[in-house]
């Protein structure tokens, strides 16, 4: 444990030598900024007219909730590209020759290295979240006096959807020993791949007639991490404090960034330097 | 006890899909004392770095088996008494030259207020103190070996791999480096070295194989190896006349009163040493003849290359 926690430290600490976070941790205190004034400048007696005073705190929770989401969800998945294309490095930075000859010199086990790596990583986009996320809450929050506590759970969902597809870029690393592999097939199922499969399956499945179509999108949505689930519903859900409905999309991405890593760790075994 | 142990060691490289293979090391055997500088030369491309990796665990064999400190070379636990200098090491850029030593000291286990006492007094051996708060990027290729050497040895190891440690070091870097390796095996340490640098090589070892295209040629301490078969030099104190004495053998005139001469057995040599002797002539000195280690190793590998 002692040496996953030493290449995690360490991973953290070459996050924060690069610029890239540095400019994240930037785009979210303006983020934080530009929310503060926003809501500063709105007019309670505005928002809640028409309405029965009585119910007037009900309805700036509300508005509240919706404020946050509105702001929060792009700004989230703004993140995770972010996080994707910063930590996309670590691994193909670690295989460097000269640099993984010492690393494996040392009484370290090859799984602890690259999970360290990918708790690093994590972390690093963790502390990010939780500064972004929290921030945006916090100035809601006083702003309108309504502290919707369940707006913090999408740091957890942001952070295990990018630790999904981190697992991704650290298979793809592992093989490669390059970065630019793992980005773009993570950015392939953040984007497009995903948000496909999802809308096949839901919204465009009555218009599918062909069974093996069907099949064949079956397939693929159920092994490829759910990551349009779980940045839109799944999200959203947990925001307005609905709980998980549907653990499906959790539970199969859970399983798909489990086996990446290892079949990464397998390899990683396996591999001369 | 055995510090290094190899057995039928083989490493075949394979080209992606399999097309090319490349014999690295080949049935490779070779056992080193502990408490030795061991030096292992070759040209580029013998097989030299792939050795250091497979007994590190950093490449895996094809076939065979090594040991280190009487372990398996695959335990990684024990590369806790391992030190290690890579040829082109990297370091995190963005650490400093005492971060760099913490960094690896910790991930060899060692910690606390020992590491601190540790760094200070490594980084004023290899002469670094004053660069500790400079980042890696800034440091020079001779400052980067230096402190390469110091990673080396934060965790005390009992086994250190050098490789080409000195390079892009400058005269005087390297007699300090030479004089830190003898000072680890003054302290018991064994040192297994691999450089190009014959010359250093010679000062410092104690034993020496010679390496070419995967296979061990030679090994032998440096007076083992250097040394010319049958050959002596002979002084004496006039010029020999004697036509009988150089017709008897390969004599050859090195300076005034100094000879080398080829026999093909001592009865040969003691003939010869009878005939000056009988010729009033007095004998200074006879002496086994030496090579260089350098002429030595390209006489070898020019054999090995026909």
């Amino acid at each position: 444990m002692h040496n996953i926690w030493i290449t995690t430290l360490y991973t953290i600490r070459e996050a924060l030598a690069r610029k890239v976070f540095i400019f994240f941790l930037g785009l979210s205190a303006l983020a934080i900024i530009l929310t503060a004034v926003v809501v500063n400048v709105l007019n309670d007696a505005a928002l809640v007219s028409g309405v029965n005073p009585e119910y007037n705190s009900m309805i700036l929770e509300e508005i509240a909730a919706s404020i946050q989401l509105i702001i929060i969800t792009p700004l989230a998945n703004l993140c995770l590209l972010l996080a994707i294309f910063s930590t996309a490095s670590f691994i193909p930075n670690m295989l460097e020759k000269g640099n993984i000859d010492l690393l494996l010199s040392k009484p370290v086990s090859r799984p602890q290295l690259l999970f360290g790596k990918f708790l690093g990583g994590f972390l690093v986009v963790l502390l990010n979240l939780t500064f972004l996320v929290a921030g945006v809450w916090l100035v809601i929050a006083v702003r309108f006096g309504a502290f919707n506590f369940p707006f913090l759970t999408i740091i957890l969902s942001v952070s295990f959807t990018f630790a999904v597809l981190y697992s991704i870029m650290i298979l793809l690393g592992v093989v490669t020993q390059g970065s630019m592999a793992g980005m773009m097939v993570a950015y392939f199922i953040f984007l497009i791949l995903s948000p496909l499969l999802s809308a096949g399956r839901n919204q465009l499945g009555e218009f599918i007639t062909s069974d093996i179509l069907k099949g064949i999108i079956d397939f693929f949505y159920y092994i490829i991490p759910k990551t349009a689930e779980l940045m839109g519903n799944i999200t959203i859900d947990l925001a307005l404090g609905k709980g998980i409905n549907n653990w499906q999309p959790v539970l199969t991405s859970f399983a798909f960034m489990a086996a990446a890593i290892t079949y990464a760790v397998y390899i990683f075994n396996k591999k001369d330097f | 006890m055995k510090a290094v142990e190899t057995k039928g060691l083989t490493k075949i490289y394979s080209s992606s899909f399999g097309r090319k293979k490349v014999q690295a090391l080949s049935d490779f055997n070779l056992d080193v004392e502990a408490g030795l500088i061991f030096g292992l030369l070759g040209p580029n491309g013998a097989g030299k770095t792939t050795l250091i990796k497979l007994l590190l665990g950093i490449t895996f064999p094809t076939t065979g088996s090594a040991k280190i400190l009487e372990t398996d070379a695959s335990d990684y636990k024990i590369k806790s008494k391992i030190g290690y200098l890579p040829e082109n090491h990297k370091y995190p850029p963005y650490l400093k030259g005492e971060e760099v030593l913490k960094y690896f000291g910790k991930l060899s286990g060692v910690k606390g207020e020992y590491l601190d006492r540790k760094i200070d007094e490594l980084l004023s051996i290899v002469k670094l103190s004053q660069w500790k708060k400079t980042k890696v990027k800034n440091y020079s290729k001779g400052m980067m070996q230096r402190l390469g050497l110091a990673q080396a040895m934060i965790n005390d190891p009992d086994l250190i791999f050098l490789d080409e440690p000195t390079d892009g070091v400058d005269p005087v870097g390297r007699k300090e480096i030479r004089d830190i390796l003898l000072e680890l095996k003054n302290k018991g340490k064994t040192i297994f070295l691999n450089s190009h640098l014959l010359s250093e090589v010679e000062l410092i070892t104690d034993r020496v194989g010679i390496l070419n295209k995967g296979k061990m040629l030679r090994e032998g301490t440096v007076n083992e190896l250097t040394l010319k078969k049958e050959e002596y030099k002979i002084v004496v104190e006039n010029n020999l006349s004697s036509e009988s004495v150089f017709n008897s053998s390969a004599f050859t005139k090195i300076s005034d009163g100094s000879y080398s001469v080829k026999v093909t057995d001592l009865k040969e040599l003691n003939k010869i040493i009878d005939q000056i002797r009988i010729s009033g002539n007095l004998i200074k000195e006879i002496l086994p003849m030496k090579s260089t280690l350098e002429e030595m190793f390209i006489s070898l590998i020019n054999e090995a290359e026909k």
